[in-house]
């Protein structure tokens, strides 16, 4: 449907981005996430700052905060009465990442609050790279997005309820009824997964522009060599009389070639531009290996080459670099949004990527722990199923993965187009052509995006090779000092025993001499990691 | 020996039967590559869930055995079921693709060839080097040395059925390897075309030093300036093609006067002048007039180049994931052997030869799965500074100025606008893993780096008291 509407009119052309997100819009802005205006959403497909909306957002946030503490209080009981007998380790690590869940949430409503205006204006720019787009014949298809949204909401709902259920029946005692609350524990997670979905599509959105780019370009060097191969097989066939001298460069223009080869086709193109379907037609019948390339085309543009399947553009220089000239125009347009996205999350990736490094860690810490029967704070209890844990680890590394593959491949596509614009340059093959092409070309060499978490680190694959080594070394020392945590564990509970028995034999001045020695011992082997 | 190891890679089902044919029978074709992981399965699942023909089943078999097979069994599962579904899903598409762009390209390099002169000087077929022979030889020791081991080992202890056992401990580690060498046969494959492109760019760097000192005396640059302005001034485009065309007949006209009196050295071109009017290149009338062929070649160079770094994108998208898996295992063997080596065999070997078996295979296959991937690392950084050597040559025939450069500014322009997409290519595409590490020796260095680490952890674990309880120690 939105390909009929965009080519009834070029003005409301194109489908704005936004239309795409309502449900996504709908959803968060329930949950509160988003303080934008329902209203003018509905309406207009526009993201508009609203009061009623940002306290409606506090409000949601402080009701979590609130319920988060009550949760975090209420399962700490069981935690007090553990703390005596777990080791200090993992009574240290899951004081730390209680909050986490906490923090990120915060960061991400307290982000969204502050770009409220911002993130509306950005999709506002994207909808006039859009528009340029489509004058320059290059139509982006939005509607795909909306079924990717669906299916990562989909993706989400999924993971997290089974997620709590799952750790809801197996290791919350639902007899109480405080247990409910446990809920709650799936509340930041959530909120922050709806919040990266807004960014990893918009993302996906700039990368299909620029994939869109890239085509348009491959397209004019597509078009360009069927235009060659039909000049060369007109020239075989019906004029012999071309000289070898002449140079074969078909760059200027079509009327000065058509002069020249003085042929049957060319009195009908001459003679009007419209009628241009002749030749066409004739070229199709005898080479006809371009004709199945050539509908292709026609049906992915469909104003361009509906009538004229063998006029390249790019043998009009002048014509073409304006084109080219827009094109890139367009590309640093997009790689000026991608960096404006980019900041605008920025603070939410990096407590996402930071959440993500910190839990991935602790929860095989902990599954570890549960392995040998030692007890793990109350709100990891996920980790004593490994088949829970392995969901929640996935979904986990599922969000930062994909957002750091996406960014990669984003960054990537980007790059691509010098590539591509450089194969217009070597297949038109002319001077002119090639100092437009080389001139862009430097243009683009400086248009980079690379996308980073507030510029600690560029979100590429690199970063996750690194960031898998770093979380398999601290879990190996983790491991190692639990073990020797648990040695000296077992060590003070035979010095324990050996002076019950001490006592019980009754000589106590020798005890203190024997204790003693023995407590010298002990914090010997409680200082020093044996491995 | 490309050719031995194509039959057995199809023989044990990891590319596709008749993989250059278009037409063929699609289920002929993938029996294979689906009987051999079925069977696969069919012995993992036999030896873990029923508990039979398992190395670590056996009473001789104490704990630290029993580990160490259990976790060269599973990560031999992971690296051989991630390895079979990629090249399950790559199917013929890619090698035909890949033969089809290939022989376009030699087409071109061939013609290219004949313009340049080249084939008279040298023969056309590869001749591979005393190194190229002797590495293959290496490789085929080291495997036949690691099969032989396991299997004498393996028919030693299980006796006929020693091939279910086999297939669950050396034989993923086998089909790794023969994945990563058809990655090797077709780096290398590119890597030559590079190779050919650059001894192409080569010859013209040279023409164009010979060239260089007389022309400069007869005032060529002055002559290309002026044609420069005039190209400049605004007339139309038809107008300035005769300009230039005027010209250049007059610049060639001279340089016709002169190389008479030149030197020796432009004899081979001017007996080239028949093999001339047999391509049509757009440029071919500037060749013709100066008499220089082989920068005729330029264009055709540059296109080349182009198509041979997108056929290493192909490549590189099929075989890079591949990778990923092949190195992570070699990386947790290698870690794995070391430590095994130093801490248990060091200690109490020949006390059980299980354990023995165990460790001994540890270090072999990190042995050898280490130098494949060396080998593949190293082809892929040569493919790699062959396609940046070619951007370096043609920055080097730009700064000679030679004749046919400043004769056209068509020739200047297609060099920077060569240099240029080079430049984006380099920021676009490298061999490497999905993204993950470069494939080149920086990731020796870090892989290296990381394994140290990880040895300085894992060699602080106190073994003594686990072997002390197998009874190994006293």
């Amino acid at each position: 449907m939105p390909q009929v509407q965009s080519e009834s009119s070029s003005e409301s052309a194109v489908q704005p981005l936004l239309q795409q997100f309502q449900l996504l819009f709908y959803i968060s802005k329930i949950a509160g996430i988003l303080p934008q205006d329902l209203e003018k959403f509905r309406t207009k497909n526009v993201l508009e700052k609203s009061r009623n909306g940002m306290v409606y957002m506090l409000a949601m946030l402080i009701v979590y905060v609130l319920l988060y503490n009550v949760l975090i209080y209420s399962f700490g009981e069981e935690d007090r009465t553990l703390k005596a007998s777990q080791s200090t380790l993992t009574f240290v690590i899951g004081l730390f990442l209680t909050y986490i869940g906490l923090i990120m949430m915060g960061t991400d409503q307290l982000t969204a609050l502050r770009n409220q205006g911002r993130i509306g204006e950005l999709y506002e720019r994207i909808r006039q790279v859009d528009e340029r787009l489509y004058r320059e014949k290059c139509v982006v298809d939005n509607s795909r997005i909306g079924g990717r949204i669906r299916f990562m909401l989909i993706m989400t709902f999924l993971f997290e309820l089974s997620i709590l259920l799952a750790t809801y029946i197996k290791l919350v005692d639902y007899t109480q009824w405080m247990s409910v609350l446990w809920i709650v524990s799936a509340i930041p997670t959530f909120i922050n997964t709806l919040d990266k979905i807004w960014f990893a599509v918009s993302l996906y959105a700039l990368k299909e522009r620029f994939e869109a780019i890239n085509q348009t370009l491959e397209e004019l060097v597509a078009t360009h060599e069927k235009f060659k191969r039909w000049l060369c097989g007109d020239q075989e066939t019906s004029s012999r009389a071309l000289d070898s001298s002449q140079p074969p460069e078909y760059d200027s223009n079509l009327e000065y070639l058509y002069k020249e080869l003085g042929s049957l086709d060319m009195g009908s193109l001459k003679g009007s531009g419209r009628n241009k379907v002749a030749p066409v037609s004739h070229s199709m019948n005898s080479f006809g290996e371009s004709i199945e390339a050539s509908d292709k085309a026609t049906h992915q543009a469909p104003p361009i080459s509906v009538n004229m399947a063998h006029e390249s553009e790019l043998s009009n220089a002048s014509k073409v670099e304006e084109k080219l000239n827009n094109l890139c125009q367009v590309h640093d347009e997009i790689c000026e949004i991608g960096k404006a996205m980019n900041e605008l999350w920025s603070y939410p990736i990096l407590s996402l990527m930071a959440y993500g490094f910190l839990i991935f860690t602790a929860q095989l810490y902990f599954l570890y722990c549960a392995t040998q029967f030692q007890s793990i704070p109350s709100l990891f209890r996920s980790a004593k199923n490994p088949f829970i844990t392995v969901i929640a680890l996935s979904y986990t590394s599922g969000k930062c993965v994909y957002l750091i593959y996406l960014s990669w491949k984003t960054s990537l596509a980007s790059k691509r187009t010098g590539i591509s614009l450089h194969k217009c340059g070597v297949v038109a093959d002319d001077n002119l052509l090639f100092e437009i092409v080389n001139h862009l070309s430097l243009k683009l060499l400086n248009h980079s995006v690379d996308f980073s978490a507030c510029g600690f680190f560029t979100l590429d694959m690199e970063t996750l090779y690194g960031v898998s080594g770093g979380i398999t070394s601290y879990l190996i020392i983790l491991i190692q000092f639990n073990l020797a945590a648990q040695q000296a564990k077992e060590a003070i509970q035979t010095f324990n025993s050996l002076n019950d028995t001490a006592s019980l034999v009754g000589a106590a001045t020798e005890v203190d001499n024997v204790s003693s020695t023995l407590y010298d011992l002990v914090t010997t082997t409680m200082l020093t990691p044996t491995g | 020996m490309i050719q031995i190891m194509n039959w057995f890679s199809m023989a044990i089902g990891l590319i596709p039967l008749n993989r250059q044919e278009s037409q063929s029978n699609v289920v002929l074709d993938y029996a294979m590559m689906s009987l051999v992981p079925v069977f696969y399965l069919g012995c993992y699942f036999l030896i873990n869930l029923r508990h039979v023909f398992g190395l670590c089943f056996l009473d001789s078999c104490n704990s630290v055995c029993r580990l160490s097979n259990t976790l060269f069994m599973h990560l031999g599962a992971f690296l051989y079921l991630t390895v079979t579904l990629m090249s399950l899903y790559r199917r013929k598409e890619f090698f035909l693709q890949f033969d089809e762009r290939l022989n376009a390209i030699d087409a071109v390099i061939q013609k290219c060839r004949r313009v340049a002169e080249m084939d008279r000087v040298k023969v056309t077929a590869v001749k591979h080097s005393v190194a190229y022979h002797f590495t293959w030889l290496f490789l085929f020791c080291v495997f036949a040395f690691a099969l032989y081991y396991d299997i004498r080992a393996l028919y030693l202890t299980f006796g006929n059925y020693a091939f279910i056992p086999f297939m669950v401990s050396s034989f993923p580690y086998l089909a790794g390897s023969i994945i990563q060498g058809e990655f090797i046969y077709h780096v290398s494959v590119i890597s030559q075309r590079f190779e050919q492109i650059n001894t192409l760019f080569e010859k013209i760097n040279q023409e164009a030093r010979h060239r260089h000192a007389p022309l400069t005396v007869f005032d060529i640059e002055s002559e290309g300036k002026k044609q420069e302005r005039k190209n400049l001034t605004p007339a139309t485009a038809m107008d300035a093609r005769t300009a230039t065309f005027g010209n250049e007949q007059k610049l060639s006209g001279e340089m016709k006067r002169q190389t008479p009196q030149k030197n020796e050295e432009d004899e081979m071109d001017t007996s080239n002048d028949e093999d001339e009017d047999d391509f049509d290149y757009d440029n071919a009338t500037i060749a013709e007039n100066t008499g220089n062929t082989s920068e005729a070649n330029l264009p055709d160079l540059f296109k080349l180049h182009d198509k041979i770094l997108s056929l290493s994108v192909i490549t590189n998208r099929e075989f890079g994931p591949q990778c990923v898996p092949y190195m992570a295992a070699c990386f947790v063997v290698s870690i794995f052997g070391i430590f095994l080596e130093t801490k248990v065999n060091f200690i109490v070997s020949g006390k059980s030869r299980l354990l023995d078996y165990v460790t001994y295979l540890y270090v072999i296959w990190s042995f050898t799965t280490m130098v494949v991937a060396y080998i593949v690392l190293r082809l892929c950084c040569n493919a790699n500074n062959h396609s940046k050597q070619s951007a370096m040559i043609v920055h080097e025939i730009m700064q000679k100025k030679p004749a046919f450069m400043l004769s056209n500014d068509l020739f200047y322009n297609k060099m920077k606008s060569f240099t240029l997409q080079f430049l984006h290519w380099e920021g676009y595409f490298q061999f490497n893993g999905i993204g993950l590490f470069a494939l080149d020796y920086t990731f020796i260095f870090s892989t290296v780096s990381a394994a140290t680490s990880y040895l300085i952890v894992l060699l602080q674990f106190d073994m003594t008291a686990i072997l002390r309880n197998e009874g190994l120690m006293s």
